[in-house]
């Protein structure tokens, strides 16, 4: 029965570790996928000096030699332009600074999926002029409705201010938030003819077949293109990179508090166990079992349970993540808000953390080893003849 | 004849900053080798503490005891545990056995502490079931015994190894008539068979009439040591 106890805490605390483990990691991978799928791509080229004050000047020079150029590589799936720049959104009630992408709607649905993430409308009508994409936050703090009209102010090449009105066509929603704010989609076309820019644009969006190929197609760009900045979604969106590592640091403290749930647990049901086996102990001591060998028998007790409860713990963990991993965890019911604000996908798909089982492993035998110390002590402080009279 | 147990003017006392407890007081006693010995007196006269006392499992608190010539009450702690382990078998009035392992496990269990090679307990375990009688109880649990079969495992555990003298306190309290004539006609038997020396209190009559030396304490003190015929011996009642 305690032996139960002891090796269901032990099975139960390296399950819910591996669990933590396996949701955060799936957490990034999807955090990752998102950056990669439905916002910077794989690899983007800009000219070296557009970043800096998003000039609409600093076209990417020969872009389209350099579109047909990529386009051939065979590790590339996808290839689009956009061009980009800063600006205002104005109703009749309020106005807010965006960034308008000009995108040319085919390219854009294969490279951000854009027309998966449209929530209302139907998106850029071939037969329609000025229509415009807004995100579900703005159109909440603007006001605004499919079929709206706004107007969307900006500088063009040669400095002059430039307003377009435009129509509401769709409103999208994706997985973040901060950036369906921040973001406006209208047709390259009719935001070159606003900027005086020609058939030029700013940015060329690169999509892989495969994760794996970033750094070598990344170094082949970047020796082809040495005059052009050419950067990986790492750099692109720095936060997401960070978030990987400060959720790794917050495992570690989810595991922390788990493992000392394990070790309290594991601390009192030895220590019931000894009082239960008072008599036994003090007759062992009787007998002349000394004090070492009576200390390595608990500990060995609870090393057989660990050993026992840390495969039950690993294969039912193995056995949970397999199952969330092609079904997902839903989060939608509660905290979507939350997570997407974050710029997390709701749908969580838990992946087993094969390369730190061994540490989860370590540390929780660790833990039951370390908490069976106290008891065992408790133990062998028992005289045999208090502890035969009882 | 051989001195197994000598022991000068042993004392206890108990609840020493209040009103003390003489347990046993100033006490001598003297032991030889083979000697089936029981100690008797009222409840509370010091029977328990005294079998502690020679069994190393207490101290005294003034007095020397030499057990084979080694003076225990000189020993440290670690040592007495040692010494126990290699020269005193005891038999508890109750809860003697480990509840997870069987009856030969209990047995062998002693005889692997003190570092006895596998054939010579499996050779000695085969004796003592079949002094015993246990021969086919050797995969019971404890739990599967009978009050009596259990006290005869403690007894054969108690020789198991090859103890100076066995020590047995109250050993049939909880048996009835029955089960404790069987456990006295196998510690006589271990008595003649193997020169084993037994010391054990007990209440009982019956069991006070096998013994061929019977002490009287009360209080704290022998108010009587008399040596006496034990009829079963004589008359070859055994098994
Ligand atoms: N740990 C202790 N603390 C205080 N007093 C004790 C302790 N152990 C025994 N005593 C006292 O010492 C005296 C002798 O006790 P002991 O158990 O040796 O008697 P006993 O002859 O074995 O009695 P019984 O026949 O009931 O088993 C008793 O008065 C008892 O109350
Ligand atoms: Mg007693």
């Amino acid at each position: 029965m305690r032996s139960l106890v002891i090796m269901l805490s032990v099975a139960i605390g390296l399950f819910a570790g591996i669990m933590v483990l396996a949701i955060y990691k799936g957490v990034m991978r999807s955090r990752i996928k998102t950056v990669i799928y439905a916002e910077t791509g794989h690899i983007q080229i800009h000219d070296t000096s557009f970043k800096k004050d998003y000039e609409p000047g600093f076209t990417i020079r020969n872009g389209v030699s350099i579109v047909n150029e990529i386009q051939k590589y065979p590790e590339i799936k996808t290839v689009a332009t956009r061009t980009i720049t800063m600006g205002m959104l104005s109703t009749t009630t309020g106005s807010s600074g965006i960034q308008i992408n000009g995108v040319i709607p085919e390219q854009e649905h294969l490279a951000s999926q854009l027309n998966q993430k449209i929530n209302e409308g139907a998106g850029f009508n071939p037969n329609k002029h000025h229509e415009v994409l807004i995100g579900k936050k703005l159109a909440k703090k603007m006001k605004l409705q499919m079929g709206s009209k706004l107007v969307l102010t900006c500088t063009d090449s040669s400095n002059n201010i430039i307003a377009s009105a435009f129509r509401v066509a769709a409103i999208y929603e994706s997985d973040n938030a901060p950036l369906d704010e921040k973001n406006v989609y209208i047709r390259q076309t009719e935001l070159n003819e606003m900027l005086g820019i020609g058939k030029e644009f700013h940015e060329i969006v690169v999509l892989l077949h495969k994760d794996e190929a970033l750094e070598q197609v990344e170094k082949k760009l970047k020796d082809q293109y040495p005059n052009y900045l050419t950067e990986n979604w790492k750099i692109i969106s720095p936060e997401t990179d960070l978030m990987v590592g400060t959720v790794d640091i917050t495992s570690y403290i989810i595991m922390a508090i788990i493992l000392f749930a394990l070790a309290f647990g594991i601390i009192n049901t030895m220590l019931m166990g000894i009082l239960e086996r008072t008599k036994e102990i003090g007759m062992m001591m009787a007998l002349g079992m000394n004090r070492l060998k009576l200390f390595i028998l608990v500990l060995m007790e609870t090393f057989f349970l660990t050993i026992t409860g840390a495969p039950i713990g690993l294969f039912i963990s193995w056995g949970v993540t397999g199952y969330y991993n092609t079904h997902g965890i839903n989060w939608s019911s509660r905290g979507k808000e939350m997570m997407s604000s974050f710029g997390f996908n709701t749908t969580i798909y838990p992946e087993f953390p094969d390369e730190k089982i061994m540490m989860t492993l370590f540390f929780v035998v660790l833990t039951a080893m370390l908490s069976c110390i106290y008891p065992a002590m408790k133990a062998l402080k028992l005289k045999p003849v208090d502890a035969l009279r009882k | 004849m051989k001195t197994v147990i000598d022991a000068h003017n042993i004392s206890k006392v108990y609840n020493k900053d209040k009103i003390p407890v003489y347990a046993i007081n100033n006490v001598h006693l003297h032991i030889e080798l083979g000697e089936f010995t029981a100690l008797v007196g009222p409840s509370g006269s010091g029977k328990t503490t005294l079998l502690n006392l020679i069994g190393g499992l207490d101290t005294p608190d003034a007095g020397k005891i030499e057990i084979n010539g080694t003076d225990i009450t000189a020993l440290r702690s670690n040592e007495l545990i040692d010494f126990r382990l290699k020269n005193i078998g005891f038999v508890f009035q109750s809860f003697n056995l480990i509840p997870v392992l069987t009856a030969e496990e209990n047995v062998a269990f002693i005889m692997e502490l003190q570092g006895m090679s596998k054939a010579e307990r499996q050779n000695r375990i085969k004796t003592l079931f079949g002094q015993i009688g246990l021969e086919d109880k050797l995969n019971s649990r404890p739990s599967q015994l009978s009050g009596g079969q259990q006290q005869r495992v403690a007894v054969a555990r108690a020789l198991a190894s090859k103890p100076q003298f066995v020590l047995a306190d109250e050993p049939t309290a909880n048996l009835d008539t029955a089960s404790a004539n069987k456990l006295m006609d196998i510690m006589a038997l271990l008595n003649k068979e193997e020169q084993m020396t037994f010391i054990f209190s007990t209440h009982d009559p019956r069991v006070i009439e096998r013994a061929r030396r019977v002490i009287t304490l009360v209080d704290g003190s022998i108010v009587s040591d008399t040596a006496q015929v034990n009829i079963y011996s004589t008359n070859g009642h055994e098994k």
